[in-house]
């Protein structure tokens, strides 16, 4: 559960980034990203579809070479020795790298083969990444009569065979249901726990990045916003106010010089209110009670943090 | 350190392979219509090719055809593997990308090689394999035909983004290769364009070895020397590796493969 101790000053970062950009002709996918990772970190790297998640893990993976810019995994150079990074690294990719008419255990085989790993050592680490995984029983059986969650937990057994020291995992839990979604993170942990690997996820389920050491937000491939979660949060203030009206403009314009920007979902308007004191906020609601419809006041949360990223506005209020 | 990469790409393509039976069966069952079918009724009509009987001289040609389409096939799985993701397992892995082009050309091989033996057993047994035959020559005959073959694959699958165009490949590569060789026809007998055609061929050269080992030394049913065979048999593979795993290695080649993650979820 605790990565172990790591001394910073003279152990490199997992995985950095500097001056990350790739292009790919007008389109700027990212745009002059910096990341530094340290060993055992469980890092969260969030933003909306499209915002170069997945083009971002593609160039920490060497799958897809930076217009400029350079990365490192551990003390390797990824662009100067690609093949060497791919040895320290594991990669679950969003859809499933898998071959559906082979069994589990030939898939892994394949897997353990083409990272040269010998058979027995293979088949051995195959066995107990099953077992942590509650799915011995499915070994012999093809990939196509898996459910879905059983593909995803099986695409990470494959990810991790050959003891990578860094794990991305891209949307690990997309297209899953809760139950599944809540396994496949027990995997997860208990892998964290058992190896202390460094893994970076992606993921659009933001309740799902709360365990993460650290996340950072990147909108239209620029990083926004970093932190621990609980710290992004607690940035954002420490009410949200939500208030549903018809006539959201007037209500909006009644608020805003009290409470500042708002977003705007629906007929739903979302206001931050950095006060722990609520009665400012019950002396509006008295205020503006022939406007609203409804009146909810809440804790945020990094759904929130997410929400305003997105939205392109700044954290604090 | 590639050994065991390549080892499981090959293990990978016979197990498939065993396990598709239809496909295991139609590649038998497609020279023997040939050889039987079309080469009974055209025998009648023809009767001896360059002095020997026409089925026979369709031996080393429906043995060709059998190489051709298994190779082909088995090369173009490698499309499959992009649609499919198992490709994604193979350029994460700690390899360089152009030996996946290699094992992909050797797995093909390795297929065509193993339908080619199981048709030859079956010629045999029905009596069709001469005693003159040159097993030396015929096993290297299988051996770098089965790579052009797969090369000619390989080639066609780098140029392919998608099965859905398996028709047209069927059309404008497979038939082509196969009827503009000398696995029918002698080539020398061609009018002048196709025998042109058929020159620049790579798979004619493969049939033609075919020939040499399969219906004696003194007949003049082969169109080219030995040496020609050779020489062009391998000097296409390693062009069509070289050429495939070009393009293969542009990071364009995948890029729709792992981009397509950012379009509709499944």
């Amino acid at each position: 559960m605790i990565a172990p101790a790591i001394d910073q000053t003279t152990t490199p970062a997992a995985i950095s980034a500097a001056g990350l950009v790739k292009r790919y002709g007008a389109l700027t996918a990212v745009d002059g990203l910096d990341l530094e990772i340290p060993a055992g970190q469980f890092f969260g790297l969030l933003g909306p579809n499209g915002s170069g998640k997945t083009t971002t893990i593609h160039m920490l993976a060497t799958l897809v070479r930076p217009s400029t810019g350079r990365v490192r995994i551990g003390d390797i150079d990824v662009s100067q020795h690609p093949v060497l990074a791919r040895r320290q690294i594991g990669l679950v990719f969003q859809e499933s790298a898998l071959d559906r008419t082979l069994t589990v255990r030939e898939n892994l085989r394949f897997a353990g083969w083409l990272y040269n790993l010998p058979a027995a050592v293979s088949e051995r680490r195959s066995a107990e990444l099953l077992e942590l995984f509650d799915m011995t029983d499915r070994r012999d059986k093809p990939v196509v009569t898996l459910s879905g969650g059983m593909r995803r937990a099986l695409d990470i057994v494959r990810g991790v065979l050959h003891e990578p020291r860094v794990l991305f995992l891209d949307e690990p839990t997309i297209g899953l249901d809760l139950p599944n979604r809540r396994r496949i993170w027990r995997f997860i942990e208990r892998l964290r726990a058992r190896t202390g690997m460094t893994v970076l996820l992606t993921t659009h389920y933001l309740e799902e990045a709360s365990p993460c050491d650290r996340v950072c937000f990147i909108r239209k491939g620029k990083l926004v916003d970093e932190g621990e979660p609980a710290a992004l949060v607690d940035k954002l203030g420490r009410h949200i106010l939500e208030v549903e009206a018809d006539d959201l403009d007037t209500l909006k314009a009644r608020l805003a010089p009290k409470l500042g920007d708002c977003l705007i979902d629906g007929d739903t308007a979302f206001f931050r209110h950095g006060e722990e004191d609520l009665s400012e906020l019950a002396q509006l609601q008295t205020d503006t009670a022939e406007l609203a419809t409804a009146w909810r006041v809440r804790r945020p949360n990094l759904n929130d943090v997410f929400m305003w990223i997105s939205a392109g506005k700044e954290l604090r209020a | 350190m590639i050994a065991r990469p390549i080892y499981a790409v090959l293990e990978r393509e016979v197990v498939r392979m065993l396990r598709q039976k239809t496909r295991l069966v139609s590649a038998m069952v497609r020279p023997l219509i040939w050889l039987l079918v079309i080469g009974t009724g055209f025998g009648t009509v023809i009767g001896e090719s360059r002095g020997i009987p026409y089925q026979s001289f369709l031996i080393p040609g429906v043995i060709g055809m059998t190489m051709l389409f298994g190779a082909m096939l088995a090369a173009l799985t490698t499309v499959y593997d992009k649609e499919s993701g198992v490709m994604r397992m193979m350029i994460i892995a700690p390899l360089p990308h152009f030996w996946i082009v290699i094992a992909k050309v050797l797995s093909a091989a390795l297929a065509a090689i193993l339908q080619a033996l199981l048709l030859i057993v079956l010629l045999a047994l029905l009596g069709f394999i001469s005693a003159e035959t040159d097993f030396a020559l015929l096993a290297l005959a299988l051996l770098i035909t089965s790579l052009a073959c797969a090369g000619i694959g390989m080639l066609t699958a780098s140029f392919t983004r998608t099965l859905d165009n398996f028709a047209a490949i069927m059309n404008f590569v497979i038939f082509p290769v196969f009827f503009l060789s000398g696995s029918l026809y002698p080539v020398q007998n061609l009018p002048e364009i196709l025998r042109w055609i058929a020159t620049i061929n790579p798979y004619t050269y493969g049939v033609d070895l075919l020939k040499h080992a399969m219906l004696g030394s003194t007949t003049m049913a082969a169109d080219f020397s030995r040496l020609t065979d050779i020489s062009v048999l391998i000097s296409f593979t390693l062009l069509a590796i070289a050429i495939s795993s070009w393009r293969f290695s542009r990071e364009t080649a995948y890029e729709p493969m792992i981009h397509r993650l950012t379009g509709p979820k499944r």
